[in-house]
């Protein structure tokens, strides 16, 4: 569900990553001026300038591309992504735990050792005891609205509500201070993912009731809150009780770091080709599709830095209407979309690039495949006639397509609205209002024929984050569902058990792929773009690498520096 | 937010007679003429759309892959915003659509819009103000009192919240209603006032000894007279209107897309006023040259009157 | 002199609560349920009951209404137990979507909005009563009629369009200037005024020309006065005639409109906040439209209008201290 709280902003700022399996996480280094992956030097204040305000500092409330980097500064886990700058920056590694976890021979008892030396900003240590109230927090019916993976996995009395209505979460141990002990409803292999998650930090026992995070946040990670206006500012200091020695993932080199919140998407990009004064150090999301002619001088070019995307844009087909529950209807759909026009509407190649499978290129799992090719992507207009024709609907049909009141949507939206009526299908477009937007297309009662949205992996490593929510049939809720197209196939359903189950990961992961080939030849989706990013840091900022996990595809923010503290 | 609202207070425009005498002194205005002949160009060019753009070549939905560069965020290629032989006032980033279509076709959203409601808030302001003027009393009271509260309400705020709230599909009628509710009183105000001037003169008095009633005294007697003030309220309310569906547009509440609008072109071309100027400038000097006319027509025409009252 | 006071405040009172009501229901009537917003991702139906209840959402519209007219001046505690949130009077309502009280994140603004709003005011009035007497002085030269043109031209001009212009010329292009950022007087009164001075001008410019022509108007129908005529007739100096008799009656009707005005500005300048991207009430109103945020619309609805309320009250209050026919109209 991770896309469900991405808003505009963040959604066009969640750039994306290099490769997962392949290693080579640094971009092109090859650029002059000390390029993007030097080592930055101690000291100095980062800058992120930003159109979206964080969703929560808590993070058993927040989880979104955009909020999860923020949290990495100031929590720890007992594991955490690797950071962006190593071989293989999708990997799951150690955090505040020594070693990634024993899991016991049937899998459902996983144990995790916790390092020395570890303490919140206030001083006070980190035990097992911390850590098992952090998590417990995700059961509380009010504050644990974010990633639902710990509930889903971690197993808990019925009826728990996390510690302040419930109190002790009693299945997970804490047979001394430095061991947690966790025990599963049923094998997941991929628990370390689970522990990674930000709802997965630990807090002193018994804060954090009612609204005590809303403003404040008790930190673990390398830097504390100095200062929070809420639309406006957030400023991060050295958290003096970190220890360097007990962190291998994060550099932590400035000794601060400054969001400006509210800024015009537009404005960014000014400051950010400007940079004036402190803009040298400051970095932002992705630039916007009309400021990319504007960087062709040889200076800006220079600075540009690109990534490739994670996440997948799609047209979800809902099954359940008519006549989108014949299948040819659907691949008729498939075949007719043309994918220039609407990477071309979302800001042209260096933004985009046209996607036929589920999952993209940089996820783990990926394989290539086109099961509805078309000249150059434009689509195949007789092969989409000729089924209709077989479907009995010579003549077209009318439908109405969701779209967020956004303008990047709407225009993939017009692009889909043209590339239909070539083959006499009339779509209308059903305007939703950001705010409502995820809400209303995740209710099946409320959404219409089709919709446009987006998935990002939750984590990298695999497809597991990618596949199941969108496709088990047996997870169609009647409000927050994630499955738009409603298909219950089981088969389906059987494969995602199938390799669920598997502790071969690598093993897993190819059969994803071959998955991802299975559900498109039911055509519940179409599968549109994948967006890329493109950003222009500041010419002082150096150490940005980009993690897919951490940061949604963007710049991990952990190994982030300048050049010369002293500039700006 | 609406400075010219402001304005609409600034003189007040009495009744007299003669629309000959009004328009034989205008028609040597050369601003007012001037800005007659562009509004008149704006009508015809929304009435006959279908036609022009059949002669263009280009529906203002079509998209034109051919006329954008894909490498370079969608621009488009050639200099000015893509104009030529082909697309005559240039593309739309990103998709290619030609420019002049939308704008022949957005000059119908915005000049519907604007007329619609302009016509709305003068029935509605007209007749409020006539009754609330000419029966006191109670009637004037409540009429009063809801022009203050609309008055005091921060209408731009109200009106964005309420067109994102409501469903999108029928946003241009809603534009409408929503503008008209907040823009009557101003009108009613004006009306109010010199109805109740009216109201004391000897040719009503007259009407009411001969057994006149009260609704014929109004519609018959006194509404003629404010004939030329409703004319020059109307039309210098028109420009307001037009600014203001383009700037609930620009922010992203007007029209429903694809269908275009000034507004939001201009709300789509910000972006690119950098690297695409023209793509800015035309739907800019469109919309600026309409409000620009109809302020000018209505200043003019109120000279006109004014001086025709003989001050 | 008091009691018209009093009916004042009266009538302005009604005209405030008719506007609570109003945006109420809208609001009431208009926007998704707010504890399904609240309840977030996982949600389940027992979860949004219970935040209704907190909420006070199940109850029906006409007691919620009181609950938060009562909340304006008594404050009022959402919920029960450990996720019990306090909102302090005025309770103008709590932003379940930003947790702070809708009071304490106008607070926070205003100030921003304030500065704007009175730098605006003070470039507005100077411009438009200079060029309005200047005009009107010269009526029927070319100055006056290179005025009339130029106020023409800047009242047609769309203000956001303006606002970007600017930006491209004096910030991205020239780098006269910075891009505008809310920057307190006290740490930095050059940039404080480097970083407003395009708000103000953006703002002030609508507002200039109309004044300008209102003084305009003004100033030409009191020198067609009778007694102004006299004046002239009975040979009095010009200078005096002007400052004793043509400027006051020339101006009240300025002091009126300015006080509604600049009332409505302190609210927020939406479009001009939003396009800068200055922190100000305007640009929190905006925000809160997108995300939908009822809580936060209706409180900064609730104190524009408020704003306007007062500042007619103490427009009247001034005008028939200047003016005592007002008040026996009144």
């Amino acid at each position: 569900m991770k896309l469900h709280r991405i808003s505009t902003a963040v959604l066009a700022a969640a750039t994306t990553l290099a490769l997962a399996a392949c290693g080579g996480a640094a971009p092109d280094d090859s650029s002059g001026g000390g390029g993007f992956t030097a080592e930055p030097a101690e000291g100095g204040t980062v800058h992120v300038l930003q159109n979206a305000d964080f969703s929560y500092l808590d993070p058993a409330r927040g989880w979104d591309g955009g909020v999860n980097n923020f949290y990495r500064l100031v929590y720890r886990q007992l594991t955490t992504s690797a950071p962006g700058s190593s071989e293989n920056p999708t990997e799951i590694v150690p955090d505040l735990a020594e070693s990634l976890g024993e899991a016991s021979d049937d899998g459902l008892t996983w144990t995790y050792t916790l390092k020395d030396g570890l303490k919140f900003d206030n001083g006070d240590p980190i035990t097992s005891a911390e850590v098992k109230f952090g998590i417990s927090r995700a059961w509380d019916p009010q504050i644990g609205i974010g990633s639902p993976y710990l509930k889903q996995v971690i197993d808990a009395p019925k009826g728990y509500e996390g510690p302040y209505k419930s109190g002790d979460l009693p299945t997970i141990e804490t047979p001394d201070a430095k061991t947690v002990v966790f025990h599963l409803i049923k094998p997941f292999p991929e628990f370390d993912a689970v522990l990674s998650q930000v709802n997965a930090t630990p807090f002193p026992v018994d804060s954090g009731a009612g609204d005590e995070f809303i403003h404040e946040l008790i930190a673990s990670g390398p830097y504390k809150l100095a200062e929070y206006v809420p639309g406006s500012t957030i400023k991060l200091t050295r958290n003096e009780n970190w220890d360097p020695a007990t962190d291998e993932v994060r550099a932590a080199k400035p000794d601060g770091w400054e969001f400006t919140i509210g800024l015009d998407p537009a404005t960014i990009g000014e400051r950010l080709i400007a940079g004036q004064g402190a803009d040298v150090n400051a970095i932002a999301g992705n630039i916007q599709p009309a400021t990319l002619p504007r960087l062709q001088t040889p200076q800006l070019k220079e600075r540009v830095l690109e990534f490739p995307g994670i996440c997948t844009t799609y047209m979800g087909l809902n099954t359940t209407k008519k006549p989108l529950d014949d299948v040819r209807v659907r691949q008729a759909i498939s075949y007719a979309i043309d994918r220039t026009t609407i990477v071309n509407a979302s800001g042209g190649t260096q933004l985009g690039a046209p996607s036929t499978t589920i999952l993209p290129a940089s996820v783990a799992g990926h394989k290539d495949f086109d099961l509805y090719p078309s000249q150059d992507g434009t689509g195949d207009v007789e092969a989409a006639k000729k089924l209709l024709d077989e479907a009995g609907l010579s003549d077209g049909f009318t439908m109405t397509l969701d779209i967020r009141a956004q303008e990047s949507m709407q225009a993939q939206a017009e692009a889909v609205q043209q590339a239909l009526e070539r083959v006499g299908i009339t779509v209308e477009l059903n305007l939703i209002d950001t705010s409502t937007y995820y809400e209303t297309i995740g209710t099946p009662s409320q959404q219409h024929d089709a919709a446009i949205t987006g998935w990002c992996p939750d984590w990298a490593s695999s497809a597991a984050t990618f596949i199941p929510p969108l496709f088990d049939g047996r997870n169609i809720y009647e409000k927050g569902n994630g499955n738009l197209a409603q298909i219950n196939d089981p088969e389906i359903n059987e494969r995602i058990d199938e390799i669920g189950a598997m502790t071969d990961i690598d093993a897993a992961n190819v059969q994803w792929g071959d998955l991802d080939e299975q559900i498109l030849e039911l055509a519940p989706i179409v599968p549109l773009m994948v967006a890329k990013g493109v950003t222009l840091p500041g010419e002082n900022v150096t150490g940005l690498f980009s993690s897919a996990n951490a940061a949604t595809g963007g710049i991990d923010y952990v190994g982030v520096g300048l050049k010369d503290p002293e500039k700006g | 937010m609406m400075p010219s609202q402001t304005d609409l207070t600034a003189g007040t425009v009495a009744q007299s007679g003669g629309a000959g005498g009004t328009w034989r002194a205008l028609r040597h205005d050369v601003g007012a003429m001037l800005g007659l002949g562009y509004i008149a160009l704006v009508t015809l060019v929304a009435v006959f759309a279908p036609v022009l753009t059949s002669i263009s070549g280009w529906t203002p939905y079509e998209f034109d892959q051919s006329a954008i560069d894909p490498d370079l965020g969608g621009m488009p290629i050639g200099a000015w915003g893509g104009m030529g032989a082909e697309h005559w006032l240039g593309v739309e980033p990103g998709s290619g659509r030609d420019i002049f279509a939308r704008i022949v076709y957005g000059a119908r959203v915005s000049m519907s819009i604007a007329l619609s409601a302009t016509a709305l808030t003068t029935v509605l302001g007209v007749s409020l103000g006539l009754v609330a003027g000419y029966f006191g009393g109670r009637v004037d009271l409540v009429v009063s009192r809801v022009m203050d509260f609309l008055m005091a309400f921060p209408a731009l705020i109200f009106m964005i919240a309420v067109l994102s709230a409501l469903p999108a599909s029928n946003r241009s009628g809603l534009l409408v209603v929503v503008i008209s509710v907040f823009g009557w009183p101003y009108l009613a105000r004006i009306v109010r006032g010199q109805t109740m001037s009216l109201a004391q003169r000897e040719f009503v008095e007259a009407a009411r000894a001969a057994g006149a009633s009260g609704t014929r005294i109004v519609f018959r007697e006194i509404l003629p007279n404010l004939r030329s003030t409703i004319i020059v309220m109307a039309t210098l309310a028109v420009p307001g209107y037009i600014g203001t569906e383009a700037g609930l547009s620009f922010l992203g509440v007007g029209v429903v897309p694809p269908a275009p609008s000034w507004g939001q072109m201009i709300a789509a071309s910000v972006k690119w006023y950098a690297v695409d100027p023209a793509y800015f400038v035309v739907p800019g000097v469109c919309l600026f040259l309409l409000v620009l006319s109809f302020t000018v027509l209505g200043d003019r025409l109120r000279a006109v009157v004014d001086a025709q009252e003989g001050r | 002199m008091l009691r018209f006071l009093v009916t004042r405040v009266m009538s302005g009172l009604v005209v405030l609560l008719l506007v609570c009501l109003f945006t109420y229901l809208v609001f009431f009537a208009l926007s998704p349920d707010p504890a399904v917003q609240i309840c977030g991702k996982n949600c389940t139906p027992e979860v949004i009951d219970q935040i209704r209840g907190n909420l006070g959402l199940d109850q029906p519209f006409s007691t919620q209404f009181f609950l938060f007219v009562v909340g304006i001046f008594a404050g009022r505690t959402y919920g029960e137990g450990a996720s019990a949130v306090d909102c302090a009077a005025p309770c103008l309502g709590y932003s379940f979507q930003s947790s702070q009280a809708v009071w304490d994140m106008i607070v926070q603004r205003l100030p921003v909005s304030a500065t704007i709003a009175i730098g605006a005011a003070v470039l507005w009035l100077l411009a438009g009563v200079v060029g309005g007497l200047l005009s009107a002085v010269k009526e029927g030269t070319f100055l006056d009629r290179f005025t009339t043109g130029l106020t023409l031209t800047s009242m047609s001009i769309p203000n956001y369009v303006l606002a970007l212009v600017l930006q491209y010329v004096l910030v991205v292009q020239l780098q006269w200037l910075p891009f505008p950022q809310a920057v307190a007087f006290a740490d930095d009164p050059v940039q404080w005024f480097l970083n407003f001075v395009m708000p103000w001008i953006v703002l002030a410019i609508g507002y200039a020309a109309a004044y300008t022509r209102l003084t305009r108007a003004n100033v030409l129908d009191v020198l067609r006065e009778n007694y102004v005529r006299t004046a002239y007739a009975k040979g009095l100096p010009q200078s005096l005639i002007w400052r004793r008799h043509a400027l006051r009656p020339a101006l009240t009707p300025v002091v009126t409109i300015f006080g509604m005005d600049f009332a409505g500005l302190l609210g927020g300048a939406l479009i001009t906040e939003t396009v800068f991207g200055i922190n100000g009430v305007g640009k929190m109103a905006a925000d809160s439209i997108a995300r939908n945020d009822q809580p936060v619309i209706m409180g900064v609805t609730l104190l524009a209008g408020f704003l306007v309320v007062v500042g007619n009250i103490v427009v009247d209050v001034v005008y028939s201290a200047i003016d005592p026919r007002v008040r026996v109209n009144a």
